[in-house]
């Protein structure tokens, strides 16, 4: 009766080893399932923390001549004091084959939770280089302003504003 | 005792291991270009492209991975799925024009940008595998150029006078090229395209002391024998590539007006059939009295045509394929604040001749205009390329 019980053990025992091991290896060469993961929304966080907020009239006044104004409002919506807010303007022209893109950057420091911080962009709107590229004359090229406002903690919130030719 | 209770963890580390759900990860929002969109042209649009530049002459890579095309002058390609954009050339080239002659090899024409507007263009190779942005000059005065369908070859048109021009072809992308005839063309070659099977090329041809281009040739490159095919009259000429089908050479002719008013009214320009063989041009059969037509594409299969146009003057311009045999008209996009592009090369279809790439955009707006995306993934705001399916059932 003793033996029977001992031949049972060891069978059990070399039974759940070897699915043991089975298993550790399917687990090891899989690759994660994919099914029922939602997909990580672009920015979800930055909508609920930083804003930008530009103004129409400056927007429809600005020309394309040196010595522009630009004028933002930067809300902090999240509960918490944010020790710093990094702000980017990159203009740029609408016909990607001229160089000469213009960067501007204002550091914003303390901004409480639910207030607001004004800023105010000197920039240069003149047109870029002229040279042949293969853009015909019947279709100039817009000037596209880009501002993004960036968080320590890596959270960011883009407006991109396409001035009219 | 002791062995029921080693059973009992052995139990539990394989329910453990074996029980656990894998680690979730994860999974990174699909770019603008990676799914299908409705930007206004209808359901099944998936985009090629986004972000700013004027993009022209798009082209499917001989296995359909990958598309090329020029955006304000230089030349581009990327996946066809997702993926990082390749850039072929420098900035001081003006590209107006790009075909693929192997998966990974380009041909080119263009000019440098220091030689100014209008100056005369060149062929060049551009090789994937090898020094980024390199281009290699197969020949200069170059005027049109069409890839071998199923070869890794291009037929191109040279200026070989002030009122004559040459057919010649490279092949495997090589710097090299012969001509296919001692006996040049009388004219200058505007544009050119091969048949499906690769055997005959059509030409649109400016004769000499003609301003229009008004004159049909066909090349047969087997024989190496050419011929004109019509000659139209009055002050019409052809505008863009005209396309040679099985059921006939079908091309695009108008009056071309030279106003630079804004006010003038648009050019009206009709989709005509001419038997290969020669003979009177009619109106194509089934697309109707009215159709205004921009650009035209065979399809691989030699069965459908593919055309930009309007059903009348006042509708809204819509990719359309034409069933050549059924002579049957479909649109394939619904169209209804979208500019499509209709200039001449802005049509291209995948090799499997189940989907077709244009270039469109939104109507722009005359007011600044603000978004909350980075420049490099607005769609509706810049030209950008679409994929519109096509199925084989289409207009059938």
């Amino acid at each position: 009766m003793r033996g029977v019980a001992v031949w049972f053990s060891g069978a059990a025992l070399a039974f759940f080893l070897t699915a043991g091991a089975f298993l550790l290896l399917a687990n090891i060469a899989t690759v994660p399932s994919e099914k029922n993961l939602a997909p990580e929304p672009p920015d979800a966080s930055s909508q609920d923390v930083v804003e930008l907020q530009l103004n129409a009239d400056q927007l429809a006044s600005l020309k394309p001549k040196p010595d522009q104004s630009l004028d933002l409002t930067l809300r902090n919506e999240s509960e918490l004091t944010l020790p710093a807010v990094n702000v980017t303007l990159k203009v740029s022209s609408e016909n990607t084959a001229l160089s000469g893109s213009r960067y501007y950057r204002k550091m914003v420091e303390k901004v409480p939770s639910n207030g607001t911080a004004d800023i105010k962009f000197g920039i240069n709107l003149s047109e870029p280089e002229q040279r042949v590229t293969g853009r015909p004359a019947s279709e100039p090229a817009r000037e596209i302003l880009e501002i993004k406002a960036a968080t320590p903690d890596g959270i960011s919130t883009t407006k991109t504003v396409i001035l009219p030719p | 005792m002791a062995k029921p209770g080693l059973l009992v963890v052995l139990l539990a580390a394989v329910l453990l291991i074996g029980c656990t759900p894998a680690e979730e990860s994860s999974i990174a929002p699909l770019t603008p270009t990676a799914g299908r969109v409705d930007p206004g042209l209808g359901p099944g649009t998936r985009a090629l492209s986004s972000g700013p530049g004027y993009k022209g002459s798009p082209s499917w890579s001989p296995n359909g991975t990958r598309i090329a095309f020029t955006m304000d002058g230089y030349v581009m390609d990327r996946p066809t799925t997702s993926g990082e954009s390749r850039r072929w050339t420098t900035k001081d080239f003006v590209a107006t024009d790009t075909e693929w002659t192997s998966d990974d090899t380009l041909t080119i024409l263009g000019a440098a940008s220091s030689s100014g507007r209008g100056a005369e263009n060149s062929l060049y190779r551009a090789n994937a595998g090898e020094s980024p942005l390199a281009l290699e000059r197969t020949a200069k005065e170059v005027l049109a150029m069409s890839p071998i369908p199923g070869e890794e070859g291009l037929i191109f048109a040279l200026a070989s006078g002030p009122h004559e021009s040459e057919l010649a072809l490279t092949r495997n992308g090589g710097t090299t090229y012969r001509l296919y005839t001692n006996k040049p063309i009388k004219g200058h070659v505007s544009a050119l395209s091969l048949s499906p099977d690769g055997d005959e090329a059509v030409m649109a041809v400016r004769p000499p002391r003609d301003p229009r281009t008004s004159e049909l040739r066909t090349f047969d490159l087997r024989q190496r024998e050419g011929r004109e095919v019509t000659r139209l009259k009055g002050n019409r000429e052809i505008v863009g590539t005209p396309q040679l089908t099985q059921h006939g050479i079908y091309f695009v002719s108008g009056k071309q007006t030279s106003s630079v008013d804004d006010d003038a009214p648009e050019p009206f320009f009709e989709l005509y059939r001419v038997p290969a063989e020669g003979g009177a041009s009619e109106l194509a059969p089934g697309v109707g009295a009215d159709f205004v037509a921009s650009s035209i594409r065979v399809s691989p299969d030699d069965d459908r045509l593919a055309v930009i146009g309007r059903l009348n003057p006042k509708s809204p311009i819509n990719l359309y394929v034409l069933d050549l045999a059924a002579k049957k008209l479909e649109a394939i996009t619904a169209n209804e604040d979208m500019e499509i592009k209709t200039d001449p090369d802005d049509l291209a279809w995948s090799p499997d001749g189940s989907n077709v790439a244009i270039i469109a955009r939104g109507t722009p707006s005359t007011e600044a205009e603000v978004r909350t995306e980075p420049a490099n993934r607005l769609l509706r705001d810049f030209y950008n390329l679409y994929e519109i399916p096509v199925s084989d059932e289409t207009a059938r």
